[in-house]
């Protein structure tokens, strides 16, 4: 139960799909216009995260881990197909998105009016892929866990959209200098968020052993370090992007 | 003045030579354009009681910066006493040359900064940063390298704040955001135990060079030392932390005071004490459940978050930066919740999660910042579902109305079945 809990918190606050990894950027910067339109679009990634993260656990499992395809009989035991996890997991999002969206057309046609729109545009969503890679990088070790790391990333992506769709609506009639405005003072907004993210950088990872702290303290701050760098980056690239844009429409 | 604002009226250096003619004089002009309220609380107003309300913690940490250089080299004294060993003009000495540098370099950078963005967009210099400049020097280590601090004010005022259109427009308060830069961008000036007091670190290197003839000295703050589980080590009482003669920050400590500026803030209705009450309500829950935790034996003693959750939980508010952040950061009218009810979520998460980080995140145990920040982000998000609340609510107010015309014959009825 206390690795259920830990890992609820850990997949939504620190290990953040947009501000701890920058993942489903595209849709994130693309669809936060109206809070109301980003949260059927942070609902459909929940939706689509709890389905395909499990069903991604299964065949990795089963299929691609190395020696998972004992169960067909002894003489299979060492093969490794983890190469092929990549083209499988998607075709999975693929095919079980798809099939989502006639399912819910055909039984549920208001949910499907809300929802329906976003999810052709998630499948492709590199946070969704990520979900699942993830999970198997991670080795997270149940179905149960699973299906709650795909639950939680996806709750987690769903606040930070929230969270800069609100920020969008406050700052619409906010005087921000021409060459910045749209997706350049968008990516500056994320930038800021990930520093207030940073308060749960680091967190949690000690338990009640002795704990080695001054070493811990010093790598976590180093990584905290690189991550505000990287953050910097994006931010520096993108304003470059900016006045590169701005020139090809001069 | 005067002849220079006419000589340079609509040239570029319009808003400068302006900014300068309405610090000194009281401009006679009148609007031209668009419809504007009178009112006695201007923005330099606003500012300027903030400010009334910090300098007495201003003077507070120039005293102690010296108190706690002093007492580091030399031991604190057995039978202290305000007059003989605080107030005195070695303490003051001490704090003219290390916090009035940090005070000028803020407030020179950051002026500097808003009066290049007023020429070059064309508008008034904007007093926003009045009270930003003041409370940077307050919440940095006393021996922060003044040319980091300069980095840090540009960063803050131009990503923070100009690139958002300047102030009132800001997300991110921008004091937190210089603040936020200095700690990831150098953490090991920002945090351990050699920054706090006033030469311990050159101290340390001295020794490390080979000096002999000299004692390593450090000043580890209260948070430090639970964070590593020595809290029996501490030698402050709980006086001390109330009146701030303990280590930190420039000039976060004196609690006390903070308390009576917090006061006068409300008083003057500057700044909203529902944000100040939640806040505090927030980081006493939060402190509780921790105080309980230990209580019921859930944790060891040899746990790492034993330190600081065995510490009383109201004491939280007297150490760190957790009473300065409420009253000064937290308040921010401009980044923080603008609907009453939001006041009350925004100021109690802020309070609920200074403690949650300070405890639970051995990388900073100060984590009053962060917080703030964090809070500042979900902000406009608390907003929109007030209001969205409060939309839905009058909606339904306006469907079970009934609407009783005054003379009453008869159609009463009929357009009360209209409305429901």
């Amino acid at each position: 139960m206390l690795e259920h809990i830990e890992l609820f918190f850990k997949s939504i606050f620190i290990d953040n799909m947009v501000f701890a990894v920058f993942l489903g950027m595209c849709s994130y910067l693309a669809v936060s216009k109206k809070v109301a339109t980003a949260v059927g679009l942070g609902a459909a990634v929940i939706f689509v995260l709890a389905v395909t993260v499990p069903l991604n656990w299964l065949l990795d499992k089963y299929l691609l881990q190395d020696g998972a395809l004992a169960w067909l009989g002894p003489e299979y035991a060492d093969y490794n197909l983890s190469f092929l996890s990549f083209i499988l997991f998607i075709a999975t999002i693929a095919t079980m998105v798809q099939l989502v969206e006639i399912v819910v057309e055909k039984f549920s046609p208001s949910l499907y009016n809300s929802l329906g729109i976003f999810l052709p545009l998630i499948a492709v969503n590199c946070a969704i892929l990520g979900g699942s890679l993830f999970m198997q990088a991670r080795e997270i070790e149940t179905l149960g866990l699973a299906f709650n790391y795909g639950v939680s990333s996806g709750i987690g992506w769903f606040l930070a959209i929230l969270a800069i769709a609100a920020i969008r609506e406050k700052i619409r009639y906010s005087n921000v200098p021409a060459p910045l405005r749209g997706l350049g003072i968008t990516f500056i907004i994320t930038g800021l968020m990930g520093i207030g993210f940073q308060s749960f950088g680091g967190m949690l990872t000690g338990g009640s052993d002795e704990a080695p702290a001054e070493e811990e303290t010093t790598t976590v701050k180093v990584i905290e370090e690189n991550k505000e760098k990287e953050i910097k980056e994006e931010i520096e690239n993108n304003k470059e992007e900016v006045s590169y844009n701005n020139i090809i429409r001069k | 003045m005067h002849d220079l604002k006419m000589k340079y009226k609509g040239k570029k250096m319009a808003p400068a030579i302006n900014a300068f003619h309405t610090f000194l004089y009281t401009p006679d002009e009148t609007t031209h354009s668009g419809s504007h309220v009178r009112a006695a609380d201007d923005l330099k107003r606003t500012m300027n009681t903030v400010i009334m309300a910090l300098v007495p913690v201003l003077l507070f940490s120039m005293f102690n910066a010296g108190y706690q250089h002093f007492s580091a080299i030399n031991g604190f004294p057995e039978d202290f006493s305000v007059m003989e060993h605080f107030l005195t003009w070695d303490n003051f000495w001490i704090g003219i040359v290390k916090v009035l540098p940090l005070l000028a370099v803020s407030y020179g950078v950051g002026l500097l900064v808003e009066f290049i963005f007023a020429v070059i967009k064309g508008h008034e210099v904007e007093e926003g940063y009045l009270v930003t400049g003041i409370l940077v020097p307050l919440i940095v280590p006393i021996d922060t390298p003044l040319w980091m601090l300069a980095v840090a004010v540009v960063f803050g005022v131009v990503i923070g704040k100009e690139v958002f259109g300047g102030t009132g427009m800001n997300i991110l308060n921008p004091a937190l955001t210089i603040r936020a830069f200095l700690f990831f961008a150098y953490p090991t000036w920002m945090s351990g135990d050699k920054v706090w007091v006033h030469g311990a670190r050159e101290r340390s290197e001295e020794i490390l060079a080979g000096a002999t003839n000299v004692d390593a000295f450090s000043g580890e703050t209260i948070l430090g030392f639970l964070a590593q589980n020595k809290g029996a080590e501490m030698s402050y009482t709980v006086s001390d932390m109330f009146f701030g003669f303990i280590p930190g920050s420039v000039g976060e400590t004196p609690t006390l005071l903070i308390l009576l500026g917090g006061l006068f803030l409300i008083f003057s209705k500057i700044a909203s004490w529902r944000i100040m009450l939640s806040a505090v309500l927030g980081s006493l829950f939060m402190g509780l459940v921790f105080n309980q935790v230990v209580e019921l034996g859930w944790i060891t003693e040899t746990s790492k978050f034993y330190g600081l959750m065995n510490f009383d939980f109201w004491k939280h508010l007297l150490v760190g930066g957790l009473a300065f952040g409420i009253v000064y950061m937290a308040t921010d009218p401009v980044t923080g919740a603008q609907t009453n009810r939001g006041k009350w979520f925004y100021g109690f998460f802020i309070g609920f999660l200074s403690v949650m980080i300070r405890v639970f995140n051995p990388a900073y145990p100060e984590g009053v910042f962060l917080a703030i920040l964090l809070m500042n982000v979900f902000a406009p998000t608390i907003d929109h579902y007030v209001v969205r609340s409060n939309i839905k609510r009058r909606l339904k107010r306006l469907e079970n109305a009934v609407i009783i015309p005054k003379d009453t014959d008869g159609k009463t009825a009929e357009l009360q079945a209209e409305t429901v």
